[in-house]
């Protein structure tokens, strides 16, 4: 369907990115990203994890996040220009991070996509949200434990032009 | 010559024990040449340069690239948001 008045609707489709320091609200970003022609949506979404027991096995007490906020929000656009490109299907997209000093059990991150149908690709494309968000967007954790504090880093180098 | 602003972030900001500064660099330097002026500057950054994410005006950049005017720069490690 590639209609003049799909390609005029497809332009109005929805693009939430933010870093924030509130609380995310789930049901306030879903209601955005629903249209009327929406019939499904995936969501991720990352907590702080209070007990870690897989690799290096240790506890959080919590977790301070910082962010290169203007650059970071210019990077979630572009993952989600990256998600439009590669799933024509996605209707509405949401990109959340929160930062500040934030606890176990405590929502750090949302990815929604939403489509018509769940077979669209709608799942693929949330989970590719988070995996380039931890690629390319500019925020940091440092964690907090019993023993004492240090800054997580990833690993991922950016190639020109990312 | 070229005013430019840096940025650091997480461990290169406890490294550098600043979040910005202003710095006069001249012009065309490129960013290989900014890292041994800060390398040579700042002794504390030096290790933390080698495996370092660098971006000029919020775009990912790399060593040979020029450092425009008036550039806004940001020095961090590989990113770990989520």
């Amino acid at each position: 369907m590639t209609s003049p008045l799909r390609n005029l609707y497809k332009m109005n489709f929805p693009t939430i990115y933010s870093i924030t320091e509130s609380e995310i609200d789930l049901n306030d970003l879903l209601e955005k990203i629903t249209l009327s022609s929406t019939g499904a949506a995936a969501i991720f979404t990352g907590m702080v994890r209070g007990v870690t027991s897989r690799d290096n096995p240790h506890e959080t007490v919590y977790l301070e996040y910082e962010s290169y906020i203007p650059m970071a929000e210019a990077k979630m656009k572009q993952v989600a220009e990256e998600i439009r490109e590669k799933w024509k299907s996605i209707e509405g997209i949401a990109i959340v991070q929160r930062i500040g000093k934030l606890y176990p059990k405590t929502p750090t991150v949302l990815i929604a996509c939403t489509a018509a149908h769940r077979d669209t690709g709608v799942f693929e494309a949330a989970r590719y949200g988070i995996d380039r968000l931890k690629e390319i967007v500019p925020v940091w954790k440092k964690e907090v434990g019993p023993n004492g504090e240090e800054w997580i880093e990833g690993d991922y180098i950016p190639k020109a032009g990312e | 010559m070229n005013k430019i602003k840096i940025l650091f972030f997480a461990t290169i900001k406890d490294k550098a024990g600043t979040k910005s500064m202003d710095l006069d660099i001249p012009s065309e330097m490129t960013i290989q040449q900014l890292k041994e002026k800060l390398a040579t500057e700042y002794p504390n950054l030096k290790d933390s340069l080698k495996a370092i994410l660098i971006t000029i005006n919020r775009e990912y950049a790399f060593d040979d690239a020029v450092i425009p005017l008036n550039a806004e720069i940001a020095l961090f490690p590989p990113v770990s948001g989520g």
